[in-house]
């Protein structure tokens, strides 16, 4: 199975975690600085050294637009929320795609979200 | 830095933007014949064109250097073609400027273009959205506008902002843009038609966004010694500094700044050796109500939080505190988002040579351009003189 993990691409094994409502980052070994995964040296100190740190996709809504004039094979879903999420206990955001959003009383700025998967519409987040 | 030679902008034009019926490389070409007519030179004269642009492939003709260089009876001249986003037109602008300030070249035409309308609505906004970090942001369905309108929010919530505030930077720049007879909108519009225009992206509404246009721009670039030897109008190009920043929103400390515009003007400040406050007027990358709110801020005309309030008070309108976006602005003036660097560096030319007619900045000495690509991952700022 680790093999099997250890193969994906990069790209690759952030879903995988994803689908699991976790987040794979790269922590730096030279200096600590936390990225995501998809980081091949760090933005700090310029080491390529990192090992994987899996968090809990979980955090709070920092800003999000709900989108009703989609890109291509988006329209079915609209009206729709792109999300950027402050994640927990890190200075790290991750964006994705939250479902059935219609109007800004559905999601005030700093309500608790979850990373809940990922599929056709990329990285999915949800209301805790 | 040293450079060899003193750079100048001898000439410059434009097609009209909108929705064209010409194809891309008729455009193109027409925009260099207006930019070499105006700098009264001999096309035999350009030793190489810089172009900008991103979508080629969206009218079946990308390499359109060789096409241009063709239609221009120069088929033996080398070209460029660099996409940088919607900053591609100050990028490419930026290349040439270094190309011949360090003597490479005397003249070279810059030539900016995009044709996109006839695409439709739904593909030319996924489309631009292959401009975002698409892993993170395009594959999750995040549109252009639905980026900066993430920034809007964040805006609205960390300041003392309405939306609108953020509809009077449209209005103010289709009052300039009405002035200009070349601009895809030229119409006014009212605090109210914006509120009640369609939401596209909350809190942004379609008079919030630029449109979608067509349009190419071009301007004959060269050493000092070569526009003084042909006798015409000229500007000098005394300041060029270039930036970034992460790719995606999410990676930005603060996502109501944008940080490759402070890095950019900060280079163009100091080479032009002036602070923020020398400049007379500004064209900036206004592709939605809210960046411009944001560029007056990272350009250092306003602190951080009072380009709203610069906005309410009308200090930005032409001939006030300082004249932002006279052309009208990616808003009114419209977005070919290959030529939008180009076609600010247009308005400055046509600005400090008198030719900019009713939407003429007064007395102005010292022009500005900032265009960026995607949500200002990529940046350039240049500033200008007359002579």
């Amino acid at each position: 199975m680790y093999s099997k993990v250890y193969k994906m691409t990069i790209e690759e094994q952030l879903i995988e975690f994803a689908k699991q409502g976790k987040l794979l980052t790269h922590k730096c070994t030279e200096c600590g600085h936390l990225h995501l995964s998809t980081a091949y040296y760090c933005q700090k100190c310029g080491s390529k050294g990192f090992e994987d740190n899996v968090l809990d996709g979980v955090g709070s809504v920092a800003t999000y637009t709900i989108i009703t004039v989609a890109p291509a094979g988006f329209e079915k879903y609209t009206p729709y929320a792109f999300v950027v999420m402050d994640v927990d206990n890190t200075d790290l955001r991750i964006s994705g795609f939250m479902p059935n959003i219609a109007t800004p009383d559905d999601l005030p700025v700093g309500i608790r979200a979850k990373i809940a998967g990922f599929d056709e519409r990329g990285i999915l987040i949800e209301k805790q | 830095m040293t450079f060899v030679e003193k750079v100048c902008v001898l000439g410059a034009g434009s097609t009209k933007y909108g929705k064209l019926s010409e194809s891309i490389a008729d455009i193109t070409t027409q925009a260099s014949v207006a930019a070499i007519e105006s700098a009264g030179i001999s096309p035999k004269e350009v030793q190489a064109s810089y172009i900008s642009n991103v979508f080629g492939v969206a009218d079946k003709q990308v390499h359109l250097g060789p096409v241009l260089m063709s239609r221009l009876g120069i088929p033996d001249k080398p070209s460029l073609t660099i996409e940088s986003a919607c900053g591609s037109g100050s990028v490419s602008f930026r290349e040439a400027y270094a190309n011949v300030a360090a003597g490479f070249y005397d003249c070279l035409v810059v030539t900016g273009v995009e044709k996109v309308t006839h695409t439709g609505t739904e593909w030319t906004t996924t489309y631009f959205a292959y401009c975002s970090d698409f892993f993170y942001e395009g594959q999750a369905g995040a549109s252009f506008p639905g980026l900066f309108a993430s920034m809007a929010r964040a805006y609205l919530t960390e300041f003392d902002a309405t939306e609108e505030d953020f509809a009077a930077v449209a209005v103010k720049n289709h009052d300039n843009g009405f002035l200009n007879p070349k601009a895809h909108m030229q119409k006014k519009i009212t605090i109210d038609d914006v509120m009640k225009s369609p939401v596209v992206a909350s809190p942004l509404k379609l008079y919030d966004c630029c449109p979608f246009s067509d349009g190419a721009s071009s301007v004959i670039l060269c050493s000092e010694k070569f526009a003084k030897a042909h006798g015409g109008d000229y500007i000098e190009v005394t300041g060029s500094g270039r930036g970034g920043s992460p790719a995606a929103l999410q990676g930005r400390e603060h996502m109501t700044t944008i940080p490759s515009t402070k890095l950019a003007a900060a280079d163009a400040y100091k080479m032009a050796d002036i602070t923020a406050k020398d400049v007379d007027f500004a064209e900036v990358h206004d592709c939605f109500t809210i960046a411009e709110v944001v560029d007056t801020e990272d350009l250092g005309f306003f602190d951080k939080g009072q380009g709203i309030q610069a906005i309410r008070e009308g200090r930005t309108k032409l001939n006030s505190d300082i004249s932002i976006n006279p052309s009208g602005g990616l808003k009114s003036k419209g977005h070919p988002i290959g030529a939008t660097g180009v076609g600010q560096v247009v308005e400055v030319f046509d600005q400090l040579t008198g030719k900019a007619g009713d939407r003429t900045v007064k007395d102005a000495k010292i022009g500005l351009t900032h265009n960026f690509g995607a949500t200002g991952a990529s940046c350039a700022v240049h500033v200008f003189q007359s002579v």
